[in-house]
């Protein structure tokens, strides 16, 4: 009795919250049907006029926020008119993306936002961005205006639901210092095979060094794993899916992602970066990896600083196929559906803009990234780094990422886990990858494929 | 005979007591040294202790990368004005439990206490829809406002009045004072250690305040220093500044230390001080 | 008499943060009987009509002083966490304006899964070796502080500032000391000729990993509150234990760990729930939750990482919320009973 708090009060208080819980419906989705809405379809553009303020999320990838800034003052510039006003959603694409679908619950909802290649599709199948088609055309901009492989990555059931902004491939980085002292030749390997030649060779060269750990390091699983091991896989024939079916635990991506197993653990010449492969290499701890072209900027200005020799090249190609096996990544931009049309529209007047050829090759020469632009002009660019030059040249050969990879929501997270068990565990390939298409098929029935009722 | 006490006192002794000073200080004494190393200095497998040629360009770079003076500006304010109101706050409702009577004291306590077992993720979506429906994204008060109710501190507060002796009170009733004048005048003076207490828990929570901050501000002139160090974090693409984000920690970390330098001894006093005495 | 001294102390015990708010959720169940009894001051020869027009008043004061705290409490914690029940019966992707109400499917889906088994199995991992260790530890600690040491004051303020500092910043100075390539760890272990451990691609050393700092962080804690505990220990009764000859081990076991046991159970539960409730320093040193998806960090993977199933998420975390509660029940009824025996 003197207890300070009695069970039965205590059990009575939890009850009256549980019961209260019906009372809570008024806030969040709506659960009487409907769905997603197309807002564009009856929408006279030529009839709005474009509002004065809208916002752009950005998580300035690269380091972009300046250059950002300067693109939205050009934009002011050419159109007075309409302030852009520059929101941080947070330092990484998942941040962004967390931000946008909790503002999706409020009112205050951003109107342009950066989306990398896992989000932009999610957002087009909830209805919180819009296709873009009718808009482009209101603002006098034709998609082949645009880098065809790029552009084309944003289609789905036919409409364009982005436009390509900061835009990335995966480069082989390698520390010329180390090959030279393997006696091997100062370029990126043409296949995996040449490399697995090369690489016991590299490592041995470099055996006395301290804190030298391997000649290749794999990038870091998490964020990276799903991406630049398609590189791998469709070298050797094989894919995480083709489309909508799941090839997770074919022949051929069963042996690739043995290939991957074995130059980890049997033949022991790589190893999987924690955090960021491409500082293991700038601490030469490794002799090759594959990074983002993003880093290509800082990555040879910090060598440059610990005199150090650093080259970049295609991605090596395997025995099936030589080329195309890169990748693209990095984000686009999308218009959010949620706004009035007057926004919309200023939103695709900026959109347009700051992916037009003159940005796209200012932002280019800032951080690396692709000129999404056809006609950008980066011969100054080049000029400045040769090396960017491989990345124009790379983009010519990327195909399009596998569906299991960018559309699936947790698609990515279960390719994570799944690398991790291969490349870190040691598990059993053949059945970790029949694990992970019955997961990834489970997401596809349950997520995914209720939605695309065309 | 005396030998054999110095050696015991210094291996049960002295020597674990270096030892666990040593685990808390060296991480930090190694952040704050990596954050004067220059990069060559930091990406390398052929670590030196000490730095090289020991600079500050961290602590600028960071302070342009971000604006760090800003979000050091945004924290003061922030803790100061949350963790005043939350101080206040506790006294009152703490004081009201314990002293005023009233008859659902019991039934309110309990709502107190288990808001304490609520946890605080759970909050995120539901909050951020009033405060942006109340127009409160990229403010201070959107920032402060959903943690004022203060669960802990009054439950804190609570048990402390509890052991205060009746006696005074009692005496005060007697002169005819007020609840106003009996908080003020008698609970409030005898409690400062408590209070103290509750104040450097409160202070270092909202200057440590992180998820809800980040949801809530989407402006780098309105984000706090927890949220701000994150967004040093390189984004899209490696290359990592470790120097840089070094020095952002010191700049997180630095201020709550010397605060807690200086009310330190209250608490722990405050502490032992209770097991002595009562 | 030493237990209620013991008492005392504890109930004073006033550390905490708000990012762990339940660590002292439940000291009130833990105070002897006596204590937690509110104040009924017996008010002889009072009038009724005072009385009342008094308790009229005094009701008026209460909702002054008490109002504004309660109110922001109900609509910051309770709404949410209503909001959030309801939530947790949907088919809900985050950011869709619509929803799919599925009852209890959520939580039949997650109890289902495998990922149940792997969550719950870290969460009990995690909270159990960072409570046993953080107070096993801090007791330690906590017996060598309680000696009359030289600097004992300066130590024990720098063992308990951890407790003080930003999760987020502990986190990425952790980070940066466990990297295995330019981390000062793999450094000192190259030195003694051995190659660093994966500590965050290894699922099973990423834990280990985020223990060890979290450990590090609340070990001050529980060694001032164990300090505390100590120093009420009547110091004749060790000496008379002393002078029978006792050894200091028999000592510490039949005299202090038993006076000890209000402390210890204390502790128990404080650093139990704040442990269920740990967030930011898994976040920040293992973002994707390989290997260290606790209850409360897989709830904010399914609805932020990149499922975005906000409904499942939910459940999660209402999970969780019921887990913390059953825990509360669980010591009260421990009280009541003591309460009996006592």
């Amino acid at each position: 009795m003197s207890a300070p708090l009695s069970r039965k009060s205590f059990l009575t208080l939890t009850g009256a919250s549980l019961g209260a819980a019906a009372l809570a419906a008024c806030a969040g989705p709506s659960t009487s049907g409907g769905g997603t809405t197309d807002k564009s379809t009856s929408i006279d553009w030529s009839k709005i006029k474009p509002a004065a303020t809208i916002s752009f999320m950005s998580s300035h990838p690269g380091k972009s926020r300046e250059t950002e800034l300067k693109l939205i003052e050009a934009f002011h510039a050419a159109n007075p008119d309409i302030t852009v006003n520059l929101i941080t959603g947070g330092s990484n694409y998942e941040e962004v993306a967390q931000k946008f679908q909790t503002a999706q619950a409020g009112t205050e909802v951003p109107d342009v936002v950066v989306a990398s290649d896992v989000w932009w599709f999610r957002y087009a199948v909830s209805g919180t961005v819009l296709a873009l088609d009718e808009l482009l055309n209101a603002v006098g901009v034709s998609t082949s205006d645009y880098a065809p492989g790029l552009i084309s990555d944003y289609e789905y059931n036919n409409k364009q639901w982005a436009v390509p902004y900061a835009r990335s491939t995966p480069l082989f980085y390698f520390n010329k210092d180390h090959f030279k002292a393997a006696g091997v030749p100062e370029r990126a390997p043409a296949t995996w095979s040449e490399f697995s030649e090369w690489a016991p060779k590299i490592k041995a060269a470099q055996n006395s060094a301290s804190g030298y750990q391997n000649a290749y390091q794999y990038p870091a699983i998490a964020g990276y794993a799903g991406w630049t091991l398609q590189n791998v896989l469709w070298g050797m024939g094989g894919s995480w899916s083709k489309e909508w079916e799941i090839t997770a635990d074919a022949a051929a991506s069963v042996s690739a992602m043995q290939w991957v197993q074995d130059s980890i653990v049997k033949d022991g010449w790589a190893g999987v970066s924690s955090k960021n492969a491409i500082t293991d290499l700038q601490a030469g701890a490794v002799s090759a990896t594959i990074s983002s072209s993003a880093d290509l900027t800082a990555t040879l200005k910090a060598a440059k600083e610990a005199n150090m020799r650093i080259g970049v090249g295609f991605l090596p190609g395997g025995p099936v196929s030589a080329s195309p096996v890169c990748p693209t990544g990095g984000s686009g931009l999308v218009v959010a559906s949620k706004t009035a049309p007057e926004r919309q529209l200023a939103a695709a007047k900026f959109v347009t803009f700051v992916t037009n050829a003159q940005s796209a090759a200012t932002l280019s020469a800032a951080t690396g990234y692709m000129p999404v632009a056809k006609d950008a002009d980066i011969s100054a660019i080049v000029a400045q780094t040769p090396e960017f030059a491989t990345v124009v040249d790379q983009l010519k050969v990327t195909r399009t990422q596998d569906f299991a990879k960018t559309f699936l929501p947790g698609g990515d997270q279960e390719l994570a886990k799944a690398a991790t068990k291969i490349m870190n565990e040691k598990a059993e390939v053949k059945a970790t990858l029949s694990d992970l298409r019955a997961a990834l098929e489970t997401i596809y029935t349950k997520d995914v494929k209720p939605k695309l009722k065309s | 005979m005396s030998w054999q006490n110095l050696g015991r006192t210094v291996a049960g002794g002295y020597l674990p007591l270096a030892m666990a000073t040593l685990v808390v200080f060296l991480p930090l004494l190694w952040m704050l040294l990596s954050s004067l190393k220059a990069p060559g200095e930091i990406v390398t497998t052929d670590l030196a202790l000490w730095p090289r040629n020991p600079s500050l360009q961290n602590y600028a770079d960071a302070a342009s990368t971000v604006p760090f003076a800003r979000f050091f500006l945004n924290s003061v304010i922030v803790t100061v004005v949350g963790s005043s109101i939350k101080c206040i706050l506790a006294i009152f409702t703490a004081y009201a439990l314990v002293f005023v009577r009233f008859p659902f004291k019991r039934v309110i306590f309990l709502l107190i206490l288990v808001a304490l077992m609520v946890p605080p993720q759970v909050s995120v979506l539901p909050n951020y829809v009033l405060i942006a429906g109340m127009g409160g994204l990229n403010t201070y008060w959107g920032i402060i406002l959903p943690g004022l109710g203060t669960a802990f501190g009054t439950f804190l507060l609570r048990q402390h009045f509890l052991t205060l002796p009746q006696a005074i009170l009692e005496s005060a009733e007697i002169d005819g004072a007020g609840h106003w004048r009996k908080l003020w005048k008698i609970v409030v003076p005898v409690s400062i250690p408590s209070i103290a207490t509750v104040a450097l828990v409160t202070i270092v929570s909202e200057w440590n305040e992180y998820i809800w901050p980040l949801i809530v501000t989407d402006h780098p002139d309105m984000m706090t220093l927890p949220v701000g160090l994150t967004q040093l974090v390189n984004s899209d693409g490696g290359t990592q500044n470790w120097g840089m984000l070094m020095a952002g920690a010191v700049i997180v970390l630095l201020p709550i230390l010397i605060i807690f330098a200086a009310l330190q001894r209250y608490i722990v006093s405050g502490l032992t001080q209770g097991s002595v005495t009562g | 008499m030493g237990r209620s001294d013991i008492g005392a102390a504890t109930q004073r015990t006033p550390t905490t943060t708000r990012s762990n708010p339940a660590r002292l959720a439940t000291a009130d169940a833990v105070l002897p009987p006596g204590e937690a009894a509110l104040p009924r001051p017996p008010r002889p020869g009072l009038e009724a009509r005072r009385w009342n027009k008094r308790s009229r008043r005094d009701a008026l004061v209460f909702v002054a002083f008490a109002a504004p705290n309660v109110l922001l409490i109900l609509l910051f914690t309770y709404r949410p966490l209503i909001t959030n029940i309801y939530y947790s019966t949907l088919d809900w992707t985050l950011g869709a304006a619509s929803a799919t109400s599925v009852g209890l499917g959520n939580y039949v889906e997650f109890f289902d899964s495998p990922d149940a088994s792997a969550v719950l199995g870290v969460t009990a991992i995690f909270t159990v070796t960072t409570v046993g260790g953080a107070m096993a530890l801090g007791l330690l600690v906590a017996l060598t502080l309680n000696q009359r040491l030289k600097g004992r004051t300066f130590a024990r303020a720098v063992v308990f500032a951890p407790y003080v500092l930003s999760g987020v910043g502990v986190g990425l100075v952790w980070l940066f000391i466990f990297d295995p390539t330019y981390g000062v760890l793999s450094w000192m272990l190259r030195g003694i000729g051995q190659l660093s451990p994966q500590w965050v691609n290894d699922p099973k050393l990423a834990l280990v990993m985020v223990i060890l700092v979290y450990i590090w962080k609340n070990l001050g804690y529980c060694a001032v509150v164990y300090l505390a505990g100590l120093q009420s220990v009547p110091p004749q009764l060790l000496e008379a234990a002393s002078l029978d000859g006792a050894s200091s081990a028999r000592r510490f076991v039949s005299i202090v760990v038993p006076l000890l046991s209000p402390t210890t159970f204390f502790l128990l539960i404080t650093t139990l729930l704040s442990s269920l409730q740990a967030f930011d320093i898994i976040r920040i040193m293992t973002p994707s939750g390989n290997g260290t998806s606790t209850l409360i960090f897989d709830s904010y993977l399914q609805a932020f990482g990149s499922y975005n199933r906000a409904g499942y998420s939910a459940a999660i975390s209402v999970v969780l919320f019921l887990a913390l509660l059953i825990m509360t029940a669980v010591q009260l009824r421990f009280v009541e009973r003591k309460v009996h025996y006592s």
